[in-house]
């Protein structure tokens, strides 16, 4: 066993809060040169141990030791001395600082080299040794957030990491970039230090952990070989039985109707004045589900917001259900029959700070019977309430108590069933399973492809390529606020729309590529049952 | 071993420590004055009861120390109802003043044979427009240019105040008094000053109450309030929801001028029974902003709040007569303030103190965000 590099060793760790275990008595095993996947649910308890092992918080009681020594971390500082190093998936970055300032930042006089040539200089080694290429004296904000990625990691390298934990490393990335990021992994592992890697992604777990450990409401369900056991007894270990884990089979749609959604050449501009949306034209019709896939930061969130009239346009009409919305303003979306789940759940979907009554009636609490001639009626608004955390399963919320201090697949729940339960004929989500655990992941997807067959129209953002694909009976990839590529079911490519994610479309696939997907279009049009209606345009492959 | 003492966000705190923790502050704050005092070689508990005779203890002591409070929880409510939105309007002193300006106007201006509950009114429905319109000059840059109403309403108290203080010293204004000496305003006549209820209490402070209390019911029960409540939280939420961040800036901002001017109008009215610019100019409007803080914005906590400190005041005068310096009573303030404020950490965190083998915890001030995903 002395040969084995670095051993961690973590035994009966329990840590509580509010008096409930967030994890309890959990065991865990980590040996250099492996890769060892963690997987749970939301809540069962990953972000808790993630945290214990890097210092932030204190475990109740147990014991962490490396190498047979035990070790008390007194502070994040304590856990990177001991080797420990975290890469969250929200990047602790300074954006205006270059990746090298970045890199050496909090680190004392004696820590550090004396001048930043020489930090860049190692940098550069560092990044040539793991493959994590990237431009030392960049600074952040110009980097993509593959690159800012590689700059956390060789953050955690620089500081003499034996031991990384990448929290949900490739939820940002898209396909290519998380290929580079596992090999720059191996890479690590090669070298002999440990690799944990939280997800909730399966597959890709699957394909690259050597040994898996999951957790279960707080209790390590099982430590496996990741080549001796299979998808679905992962998923058993992680939801106690099979049930959860399948997946809702989607047949294509039957028959799509009118266009509840259309855009037509629509630019918005970003926060800065730059052009975000850049004439993007798009329809969504009854019955079917639009998914726009692309890396975050390509327009998105702006041409979600202009949809729902929070933000303005500078060109292009915006018509929802026979509605000119283009600038109505997102009282008239609503009107109009707009229903939107947002990016962003608390502070956009929610108001944080607020009971759970008060975000269910954040819409509609100015109308009947939530309120009458501006008085509001708080046993209506109750017990609206209490039948929407029956139907959507809305758990964790005490009377009074402020929303986001619920779950993220709780705080999702609640802002569907507000959503949902109100009139509407099309339904705008963005990014609407991010960071949930996969049960409540699936929940969401079933309320989302429930509103298909109850002839609505869905226009879904999301980063999850699986995710879109599996729910879309049209997807679009939208790259530097274009649209770049539309795919119909059955004709989906997915390594295709993975390079146009990444804006490569002109490498791999030559000019006729925009033809095609004319060519595409046209075709789908022949076979839709509503022929008359205009087909839905590619703006950006025309270019 | 040494013992532990942790730290961690409250979900939700029950009833019994939003109202005991400010309640042991109070206690702690009078224990630490009580110990400066013994150290200044008086006697804390002799002094403590002096106060307690002067401003709570009897009628007559009381109702000096509620007519103290009637402007204050006035202003208290001014700022406290911006706060909900948190918008800051420092500018309740102004509004104050404007109030005063425009009731006894009125007051002077509508003839002496008007019924009393008309001229009050008349004058009431003044003040708080010149109270609004004070306000809006702020809340419009505001809205529309996302101009800081902090320097905005904070600027415009000065402007008000030489508006009153030429109206008086500076011209031979409409208000001013020619037949005095030294420059006064007119007395007001009779119909139009607020009836005494008690020595030096008027029936402004049944205004007062009656105002906390109808705001509390707007901020909770109205549709209005919710929109002021979803902003105050969250604006991005509340502009996703369709609500208009401008028109609500605009309202409550005119509904706090309005409130701090009520006020002013109380002053004229029930005190100075003229505008009289040295009783009115006694900085109500800015210790409406300490009282809003203190009771945490809520309208229903600015009235003991107010009172409180009203009583304070009240002592300070008595306390001199024991040969006790008035500035204990600032002291006395600052603590309670402090401690009560302090003590806001404990309403929102539990802290526990536990033994392990381990020193303090330093990071504990993780991300709420981090907590809920390991709690549920």
């Amino acid at each position: 066993m002395t040969t084995e590099p670095i051993h961690l060793e973590v035994r009966s760790i329990t840590k509580s809060f509010y008096g409930v275990a967030a994890i309890d008595s959990v065991d865990f095993d980590l040996r250099g040169g492996e890769i060892h996947g963690l997987l749970g649910e939301n809540g069962a308890g990953k972000s808790t141990l993630c945290s214990v092992l890097s210092g932030l918080y204190r475990p109740d009681s147990g014991s962490v030791s490396i190498d047979g020594h035990e070790l008390q971390f007194r502070s994040p500082q304590d856990a990177a001395s001991a080797g420990i190093g975290m890469v969250y998936q929200h990047f602790r970055l300074v954006d205006s600082f270059t990746v090298a300032q970045n890199i050496v930042l909090g680190l004392r006089k004696g820590q550090r080299p004396k001048s930043i040539r020489q930090v860049e200089t190692m940098v550069s080694d560092l990044a040539d040794e793991y493959g994590l290429h990237v431009d030392p004296t960049a600074p952040i904000w110009q980097l993509s957030v593959g690159e800012q990625q590689r700059v956390e990691i060789l953050k955690q390298l620089f500081r003499g990491a034996k031991i990384l934990i990448l929290d949900e490393p490739t939820a940002v990335l898209a396909p290519q970039e998380t290929d580079r990021l596992f090999e720059a992994v191996e890479t690590m592992v090669a070298k002999e230090h440990a690799v944990v890697l939280v997800s909730h992604k399966m597959a890709e777990t699957m394909a690259n952990t050597d040994r898996i450990t999951v957790l279960q409401r707080g209790r390590n369900a099982g430590s496996v070989r990741t080549g001796d056991t299979g998808p679905a007894d992962v998923a058993r270990m992680m939801f106690g039985d099979a049930k959860a884990a399948e997946r809702t089979t989607i047949a294509g749609p039957d028959e799509v109707g009118d266009p509840v959604l259309t855009l037509s050449n629509v630019s918005v501009l970003a926060d800065k004045g730059m052009t975000a949306v850049d004439d993007v034209s798009l329809t969504v019709r009854r019955g079917e589900v639009v998914g726009i896939a692309g890396v975050a930061g390509n327009g998105q969130r702006e041409l979600q917001e202009a949809i729902a009239g929070l933000r303005p346009t500078t060109s292009g009409t915006i018509d929802i259900n026979g509605t000119d919305c283009t600038s109505t303003g997102p009282k008239g979306t609503m009107r109009a029959g707009l229903a939107y789940v947002p990016e962003d759940r608390l502070g956009v979907g929610l108001a944080p700070g607020l009971p759970l009554e008060h975000n269910i009636a954040l819409k509609n609490h100015d109308r009947a019977p939530h309120s009458r001639k501006g008085i509001l009626s708080t046993s209506s608004i109750e017990e609206t309430t209490n039948r929407l955390v029956e139907d959507f399963d809305v758990r964790g919320n005490r009377k009074g108590m402020r929303v986001s201090l619920m779950s993220g697949g709780n705080l999702q729940k609640a802002i569907l069933a507000r959503e949902l339960t109100e009139a509407h004929d099309v339904l705008l989500a963005a990014a609407p399973t991010r960071g949930l655990d996969m049960a409540a992941a699936a929940a969401v997807r079933t309320h989302i492809i429930n509103e298909r067959a109850d002839d609505r129209g869905v226009l879904v953002f999301s980063e999850d390529l699986d995710e879109v694909i599996h729910m879309s009976d049209v997807v679009l990839v939208m790259f530097k606020g274009r649209i770049v590529g539309r795919f119909v079911r059955d004709e989906i490519d997915v390594d295709r729309i993975g390079l146009l994610m990444t804006g490569s479309q002109d490498e791999e696939a030559p000019a006729d590529a925009s033809e095609a997907s004319i060519v595409l279009a046209d075709r789908v049009d022949n076979e839709r049952p509503a022929a008359e209606t205009p087909p839905s345009t590619i703006a950006g492959a025309a270019s | 071993m040494t013992s532990l003492i942790r730290v961690e966000p409250r979900g939700h705190a029950g009833s019994w420590v939003r109202f005991g923790v400010p309640a042991l502050a109070l206690l702690f704050a009078l224990a630490l004055g009580g110990g400066i005092l013994a150290i200044a070689g008086n006697n804390p508990f002799e002094a403590y009861r002096t106060m307690f005779d002067a401003s709570l203890n009897g009628w007559s002591a009381m109702s000096r120390t509620l007519a103290l409070a009637t402007p204050l929880i006035l202003t208290g409510l001014a700022a406290a109802v911006a706060f909900q939105m948190r918008v800051y309007n420092i500018g309740g002193e102004g509004q104050l003043y404007l109030g005063a300006i425009a009731a006894s106007w009125v007051g002077l201006y509508l003839p002496e044979t008007t019924p009393m509950v008309l001229m009050l009114g008349a004058m009431l429905i003044a003040g708080a427009l010149a109270g609004a319109f004070w306000a809006l000059l702020a809340a419009i840059p505001k809205a529309y240019f996302n101009a800081d109403e902090i320097i905005t309403t904070l600027m415009l108290n000065f402007v008000a105040l030489s508006l009153m203080n030429y109206l008086i010293f500076g011209s031979q204004s409409f208000w001013r008094d020619p037949r005095r000496p030294v420059p006064g305003g007119k007395r007001l006549p009779e119909n139009a000053i607020l009836p005494s209820l008690s020595g030096r209490l008027h029936f402004g402070i049944i205004i007062a109450v009656v105002a906390a209390v109808v705001l509390w019911w707007i901020l909770r029960r109205t549709s209005w309030g919710f929109q002021i409540r979803t902003i105050g939280d969250s604006p991005r939420a509340a502009s996703y929801a369709g609500m208009s961040v401008k028109l609500k800036t605009l309202g409550v901002l005119a509904v706090s001028g309005a409130l701090a001017a009520i006020a002013g109008v109380s002053e004229v009215s029930g005190v100075s029974k003229g505008l009289e610019p040295r009783a009115i100019a006694t900085e109500i409007g800015f210790t409406g902003i300490i009282i809003a803080v203190v009771a945490r914005s809520n309208p229903l906590g600015v009235v003991p709040v107010a009172v409180f400190l009203a009583a304070i005041a009240t002592a300070g005068s008595r306390l001199q007569s024991i040969g006790i310096a008035v500035e204990v009573v600032f002291l006395l303030q600052g603590l309670i303030f402090l401690t009560v404020t302090a003590g806001e950490f404990f309403v929102s965190n539990r802290v526990r103190f536990e033994r392990t083998a381990e020193a303090e915890q330093p990071g504990d001030s993780s991300p709420t965000t981090e907590l809920p995903a390991g709690a549920t």
